[in-house]
């Protein structure tokens, strides 16, 4: 079983297939960036992008993504050139405590890769899921709009 | 030593079952220590070597900024550049900090920082390069960092932000180690105020999972009552599969005396039962016939942070090392010290950014069960606790009932009485033993119930009294303590006496207003909401407009305005938000804002959603779908408005949470003419 990681080839584990793809990630890639937040698909803060589609990593099977190709918050910057949704989310001072920022960046990184200028309706759809207790909700949604003048 | 033995056993690989069962723990509390930071103590979080400036962070970052406020004042009292000046997080190898609560980082911090800062530029500039730098205190005027210009009142990108839209690791749960594994302390589906302790498990079936390492019967102190069973794994996922395979037969004594929560709190029983023996305000109003006579319900709730809470442990060199997401790493070494029966020197806490806190990560848990399971099976250990955890081990807010009751005469309150009864904040089962618990609560009542019940107005013969009951869920600091639904309940009852008196509610407000300040930011928010004005018809909807204010802690204000739309069957929409807020000079102009969304978006919470389900006083909330928190579209456009000040810098953590949910509450009342009282508002009391 292999699977593309932020564009390079990987094996996964045999004894890694049947954990949640999360823990794949950050435990045995060492990628930190996707978090645990709730462990059954509410909050997004394990967010990542699974050809193309923003999906929960901690609901996924590890060994569902043989085959297929993952991209998570590390593979967004090239070197120290922020993605635009990064660098709009720096612009715009949005993270509070920043736990849940990641996901909604995946979030946003994907809906901004499907529709390149957002309305107001379709950041609602593509980020309501996407749950901050801090509050942030109102800059996640200017960044967004920023980004897509960007992207 | 007994641990060391238990390493050296289970490092062979063969031993599955550490322990002897549970310990005896200390009856003596360790209680959190809180030293007030100084200008000398302040040197230690300030270092300068070869050009280069270290900040080490006396506070603990949590979504605040304060890296960033705090690096602000450094920089501006050194003259130092942005880029020159590094911020790391402190461990408990420095000079003692206290714990980082009640709003007060920049309030308490920001001079000793700017004192020593200047001490340290002084000392460079007359040639000192090596060794320790003195400090003697100078009058706050000559320092240039407390004073807008430059850095101050600017707002530069935040510290930690670049590695927070990387992914860099930050947070307790992404330390990661070589040979580390991965912990679960289990406990009985019941509450913590319930003895409880694991009987028997199936060892055989939890030795077949892929991923098993050990199980733990020596597994740390317990939490409340409850005595748990630690498992250890190879990989994170393999805990659930585990601790289903073990099912482990639990003891489990009698219900908890007081399992029916609604009713301990119930403050009309209470006061059937004779007078409330801990006064805010000590007025006696007349007797007689009230005008506004309220029942307020606010329930048990939640944090929910996203950051469920985790902790990594390991023992390095003859030392336990704890990597957590606390407000308070001074105390989780003290306490891990106290309960593995370590020397403090042989115990370091590195504090980590908190993915969330709001009051909820001041205790020690988490902490304590990573230590147990790496002191027991010799490897590096990291827990972190589930959601339904989260809910059913943590504590929350304390439910609270309000009864409180206004006279008007003239345009004006003439008497008032505020009754409540709730459950503990500062004083709570965690911190005070059980022997302890009759003398606080007699003679020290708790000042984290009474924040916020006297009321910032001139309200005549006035009295404030509550008293507490404890419960079987654990209670403790929320977001403002007590002062978020104190403060819901005096604006709710304000609101009711205005329209008693047909006295416009701004208007009347600022008639009893009694500080300035107070009446500076209503009138404000007024200006800027234009008050006065109907809300913005939507579509159909029953819409309201509505205004509540208050002071926190004595030294920040705040106002706002909600406006609402409710349909037929009763549901509410926030349509439009507006605070102004005044918490004395502002460091960072844009995470004040920040923290004033926040709290908005909380108020919305706390009058909307807010509630932990519980039964038989256990809690029984799994997931965010059984306590929910608002999402995106929840929130409507908020406007903050900042008064500008030279007066020393103020809290602003907390304080909008003492005008926002009054001001959407009473949006509610304007809009339906029904006056919310139980919370979170339910739909069917607001039917057309």
């Amino acid at each position: 079983m292999s699977f593309i990681l932020n564009g390079q080839s990987h094996d996964i584990p045999p004894d890694w297939a049947d954990e949640p793809l999360l823990f794949l990630l950050r435990e045995n890639f060492g990628l930190m960036g996707a978090k645990f937040g709730c462990g059954v698909g509410i909050c997004g803060a394990c967010t990542i992008i699974i050809d193309g589609v923003a999906t929960r990593a901690c609901t996924t099977r590890a060994g569902d993504v043989d085959g297929l190709s993952v991209r998570t918050i590390e593979g967004l910057a090239e070197g120290d050139s922020l993605h635009p949704v990064q660098q709009a989310w720096l612009d715009h001072g949005v993270p509070q405590c920043g736990y849940c920022q990641a996901g909604q960046i995946m979030a946003a990184v994907a809906l901004l890769d499907e529709v390149s200028d957002p309305s107001a309706e379709d950041i609602d759809a593509a980020m309501d899921a996407n749950l901050c207790r801090c509050g942030t909700y109102l800059r996640i949604k200017a960044a967004i709009l920023s980004a897509a003048e960007q992207v | 030593m007994r641990r060391r033995a238990l390493l050296a056993a289970a490092a062979g690989g063969l031993v599955a079952l550490i322990g002897a069962g549970a310990g005896v723990w200390s009856q003596v509390p360790v209680i959190p220590a809180r030293p007030e930071p100084d200008a000398e103590t302040a040197l230690s979080w300030i270092a300068h070597r070869e050009g280069r400036y270290t900040l080490t962070l006396p506070r603990a970052e949590m979504g605040q900024n304060i890296a960033t406020a705090l690096k602000q004042i450094a920089c501006a009292e050194l003259g130092a550049a942005w880029e020159v000046v590094d911020v790391v997080l402190h461990a408990t190898d420095m000079p003692r900090v206290k714990a980082t609560v009640g709003s007060e980082s920049v309030m308490l911090f920001a001079e000793p920082l700017a004192q020593a800062c200047a001490a340290l530029r002084d000392a460079l500039a007359a040639g000192q390069v090596a060794g320790q730098v003195s400090v003697t205190p100078r009058p706050v005027a000559d320092l240039r960092s407390l004073r807008t210009g430059g850095l101050i009142g600017a707002s530069p990108e935040i510290t930690q932000g670049r590695e927070i839209v990387t992914g860099a690791p930050l947070y307790a749960a992404d330390v990661h180690l070589p040979g580390m594994q991965y912990g679960r302390v289990l406990r009985a589906p019941v509450s913590v105020e319930v003895e409880s302790r694991p009987v028997r498990w199936n060892i055989e079936a939890a030795r077949a999972v892929p991923g098993f390492v050990a199980v733990v019967e020596d597994c740390g102190p317990p939490i409340g009552k409850a005595q748990g069973l630690g498992i250890v794994a190879t990989r994170p996922g393999a805990l659930v599969a585990i601790a289903e395979a073990m099912d482990v037969a639990w003891s489990m004594a009698t219900p908890h005396a007081r399992s029916d929560i609604a009713r301990a709190v119930d403050v009309d029983v209470r006061l059937s039962q004779g007078a409330l023996p801990h006064e805010v305000l000590d007025g006696a109003p007349e007797d007689g016939a009230w005008d506004v006579d309220l029942r307020i319900d606010v329930p048990l709730a939640a944090h929910g942070p996203i950051e469920p809470r985790a902790a990594v442990a390991a023992w390095q060199d003859g030392a336990l090392r704890v990597w957590a997401g606390t407000q308070d790493a001074f105390y989780i070494r003290d306490f891990l010290a106290d309960a593995f029966a370590l020397p403090a020197m042989a115990v370091t806490v590195q504090s980590c950014r908190i993915g969330g806190a709001f009051g909820g990560k001041t205790i020690c848990t988490v902490e304590a069960e990573a230590a147990a399971l790496t002191l027991a099976t010799g490897n590096p250990v990291k827990v972190q606790w589930t959601r339904a955890q989260e809910y059913a081990l943590g504590f929350h807010r304390p439910p609270s009932s309000h009864r409180i009751k206004a006279r008007v005469a003239q345009g004006r309150v003439t008497d008032w009485d505020h009754a409540q009864m709730s459950s503990h904040i500062m004083f709570t089962a965690a911190v005070v033993p059980p022997w302890m618990q009759r003398g606080t609560d007699l003679f020290a009542g708790d000042g984290g119930v009474a924040r916020g019940m006297a009321a910032p107005y001139v309200l005549g013969r006035a009295r404030a009294a509550y008293d507490m009951v404890r419960l079987p869920v654990h209670t403790g600091p929320w977001r403002g303590l007590g002062a978020g639904p104190n403060a819901l309940a005096v604006e709710i009852a304000m609101d009711e006496a205005a329209l008693v008196a047909g006295v416009d509610p701004l208007a009347f407000r600022l008639a009893h207003s009694a500080d300035p300040l107070l009446a500076a930011v209503l009138a404000r928010v007024g200006e800027i909401a234009g008050w006065g004005r109907a809300p913005a018809p939507v579509g159909g909807l029953r819409a309201g407009r509505g205004i509540a204010c208050g002071t926190y802690k004595d030294t920040s204000h705040a106002a706002a305005v909600a406006d609402v739309a409710v349909d037929a069957k009763g549901r509410v929409r926030v349509t439009r938000l507006w605070c102004v807020h005044d918490c004395g000079l502002v460091i960072n102009p844009d995470q004040v804002r920040a923290q004033c969304e926040g709290n908005l978006v909380w108020s919305l919470g706390m009058v909307l959603t807010d509630d932990l389900p519980t039964d038989a006083g256990h809690v029984t909330a799994q997931t965010f779908a059984d306590a929910p928190i608002p999402h995106m579209t929840d929130v409507p456009p908020i406007t903050v408005d900042l008064i500008q000040s030279d007066r020393p810098p103020q809290g602003a953590g907390e304080t909008a949470m003492v005008a926002g949910p009054g001001a959407i509450a009473n949006a509610i009342r304007a809009a339906t003419g029904q006056r919310p009282t139980r919370f979170p508002v339910r739909s069917e009391d607001l039917g057309a």
